[in-house]
C-alpha cells in the first residue's frame, strides 16, 4: 500500500467513477413503454369521446390491468440495456415511484384539459386531451430518466 | 463505516475497471464488459478467471437456442474488498492532500 502514490490512487478512483458512470448510463425505461403508455392515452380518449360509458370503462380496466403486467418489469429503470442490470442503490431514487405518481398527475391533467377542451366547444375533447397528454409523455418520459442519471452521477461523485 | 484494505488483486488497472462496472450492477454481460472496456475475448476472460479464483466473481452461463451468453456478477466478498480498496484510495488521496495542507 505504501508504494501507491496518491496520484496513482487519484488515477484509481478515476477509474472507478467511469466504471460507475458507465452503468448509470444505462439506467432507463425502454421507448416502447412510453408509446405503450402514450397510444393508450389517446386510444381511451378517443373510445371516451366515440363509445359508450360502459366501453370507456371496460377499456380503461383492460389498459389498467395490461399496464399493470408490464410496468414492474421495466418501470424500474434498471434494465435500460439487455447486456447489465444496473443496482437498485446505483438508481437511487425510486423511479418507479417517480413515473407512476406522474401517470397519476397526468390523469388529473387529462381531465381538466377534456373539460376545458369541451367548455370551449371543441369536438371530440377526450381524445384531444389523450393526444395533449401523450405528448406530454413521450418528450416527458426520457427527460425524467435523464434527470434520474444526473442525480445518480451526483450522489456516486460525492 | 467500510474498512480500509487495499487489494492487490483488485488494483491493477484493468482489473479495477471490471470490478468497478460489475460494482454498480447485479450483473453484466462479458460481451458488454469486453466492449466498454476495449479488451480481447482472451484478455478479460484472464482477468476475469483471476478475479473467479479469488472468490470476488461469479460467472453465469446461459445458453438460449444458437446464443451463448456469460453473465459475471460480483460475490458479496467482491463487493466488500471492492469497497475495502476504494476506501483505501481514498485515505491514500485524504493523507497526501491532508500533507499538502500543512
Amino acid at each position: 500500500m505504501g508504494e501507491v502514490s496518491a496520484n496513482e490512487a487519484r488515477a484509481a478512483l478515476v477509474a472507478v467513477e467511469q466504471g460507475r458512470r458507465s452503468v448509470v448510463e444505462r439506467i432507463a425505461v425502454p421507448a416502447w413503454y412510453w408509446w405503450f403508455v402514450a397510444a393508450g392515452w389517446v386510444a381511451l380518449g378517443a373510445v371516451a369521446d366515440l363509445g359508450p360509458a360502459w366501453a370507456t370503462t371496460v377499456a380503461t380496466v383492460a389498459f389498467g390491468a395490461l399496464h399493470s403486467s408490464v410496468a414492474p418489469r421495466v418501470v424500474h429503470g434498471r434494465r435500460g440495456s439487455a447486456a447489465l442490470s444496473v443496482r437498485a442503490d446505483v438508481v437511487g431514487r425510486p423511479v418507479a415511484a417517480a413515473v407512476l405518481g406522474g401517470l397519476v398527475l397526468l390523469a388529473g391533467v387529462t381531465v381538466a384539459a377534456a373539460f376545458a377542451l369541451s367548455a370551449d366547444g371543441c369536438g371530440h375533447p377526450a381524445t384531444w386531451a389523450g393526444v395533449f397528454v401523450a405528448v406530454i409523455v413521450l418528450l416527458g418520459g426520457p427527460m425524467l430518466l435523464s434527470r434520474v442519471r444526473r442525480a445518480a452521477q451526483v450522489a456516486g461523485a460525492r | 463505516m467500510t474498512e480500509a484494505r487495499f487489494d492487490e488483486i483488485i488494483h491493477p488497472g484493468t482489473r479495477l475497471s471490471i470490478v468497478s462496472l460489475l460494482a454498480a450492477a447485479d450483473w453484466v454481460e462479458f460481451a458488454y464488459i469486453r466492449d466498454e472496456l476495449g479488451l480481447s475475448d482472451s484478455a478479460l476472460s484472464k482477468q476475469l478467471s483471476t478475479l473467479q479464483e479469488a472468490g470476488y466473481v461469479d460467472l453465469d452461463r446461459e445458453t438460449r437456442g444458437q446464443r451463448r451468453r456469460m453473465r459475471a456478477l460480483l460475490t458479496p466478498e467482491g463487493r466488500a474488498a471492492f469497497r475495502g480498496h476504494v476506501a483505501a484510495l481514498r485515505a491514500i488521496v485524504a493523507a497526501a492532500d491532508a500533507r499538502e495542507t500543512f
